[in-house]
């Protein structure tokens, strides 16, 4: 077994002062937490005076008609990650009890 | 700090897929050569690959009131190098703007550059400075993560700002307009992505110690004594 959780320790508290920063952050004001691609785009808009759909795809693209769809979509790009990361830690970890029983 | 669709203009699209071409190129040459040299390299890559993935889909609030995503290139940088990371993120890049209007075709290359080559060889940078010192690994680590993250956010700020220089102030002034929005964002996430990267890594070296010696990411004797304090026993 894995002595040492140092590293355990500090990750976590980072995660937990992530999500104390963000509940006090949501909790004043008014944010939309929009991504700052959006916000990005706005401000493009905003420096060149041009509105936001005058700005057309170069390229013609596929947009996800819902955010249901996009969040589907973005779930999918995560879960194969995921599945690849339980795979081969998974393997790497047979490999060792294997190796270490003979 | 995907640049949408549409806009960015044309001359600049042009110009940041002709810098993010050799990097492909040389990264799918090295890709094949690593292969073919040994297949054992083949899990670590997906590891990597996988955090690019996972990472990059995550979309999380910050301190400014607007969300952005992690990037995960550094751990790809600190085992396989800045070309092979441009490889896998210039993957998930065009999955995202495929499918997720996330970015566009045409903005593709300008995507690259930041989040696929910049941040990364940024990473590669402090990666080179420390790997030789007495620096804890992890906290190298976790350093470069957290600058692969940022950097990336900064040559999107300045890739936005060349192409829209404010009318008083110029670029500098949109560049820091930018830069507000998306590198501040930006500062809380890439702690946290240090920290998780760091993490899988310290999980590398306690199961595979072997693979990150063969492609000499830490002196040995730096990972060997790593390995020994982690000691995964297996009873």
């Amino acid at each position: 077994m894995i002595r040492n959780h140092k590293l355990e320790l500090i990750t976590l508290f980072a995660v937990l002062a992530f999500i104390v920063v963000f509940l006090y952050v949501s909790s004043g004001g008014h944010h939309e937490f929009s991504g700052s691609d959006d916000v990005g785009s706005q401000k493009i808009s905003e420096l060149t005076g041009h509105p936001l759909d005058s700005f057309k795809p170069l390229i013609p693209q596929y947009e996800p008609p819902s955010g249901e769809i996009e969040a589907t979509l973005f779930a999918l790009q995560a879960a194969f990650g995921g599945i690849i990361l339980g795979l081969v830690f998974g393997y790497w970890l047979g490999q060792r009890k294997s190796s270490s029983a003979t | 700090m995907h640049i949408m669709e549409g806009f960015l203009p044309w001359q600049w699209c042009l110009l940041w897929w002709l810098v993010a071409i050799p990097f492909l190129v040389v990264g799918v040459i090295e890709l094949r050569s690593i292969m073919r040299k040994d297949r054992d390299y083949l899990p670590l890559l997906g590891v990597c690959g996988a955090f690019i993935f996972i990472l990059s889909a995550l979309k999380l609030p910050s301190v400014t009131g607007s969300c952005s995503h992690p990037t995960g290139t550094g751990l790809s940088t600190i085992c396989f190098g800045v070309f092979i990371t441009s490889v896998i993120g210039a993957i998930v890049l065009l999955f995202q703007a495929l499918l997720l209007a996330h970015g566009g075709l045409s903005t593709l290359g300008a995507n690259m550059v930041s989040m696929a080559i910049g941040g990364p060889l940024a990473g590669y940078a402090v990666y080179r400075l420390l790997k030789n010192t007495p620096v804890n690994m992890y906290i190298t680590v976790f350093i470069v993560c957290a600058v692969a993250d940022l950097v990336t956010y900064v040559i999107t700020s300045f890739e936005l700002a060349l192409a829209y220089p404010a009318q008083s102030g110029g670029v500098i002034a949109s560049f820091s307009a930018f830069f507000i929005i998306f590198a501040i964002t930006q500062i809380p996430l890439a702690i946290v992505e240090g920290c998780v990267l760091a993490l899988v890594f310290k999980y590398i070296v306690a199961l595979k110690p072997e693979i990150l010696i063969k492609l000499n990411v830490f002196p040995e004797d730096k990972i060997t004594r790593a390995h020994g304090q982690e000691g995964v026993g297996s009873r």
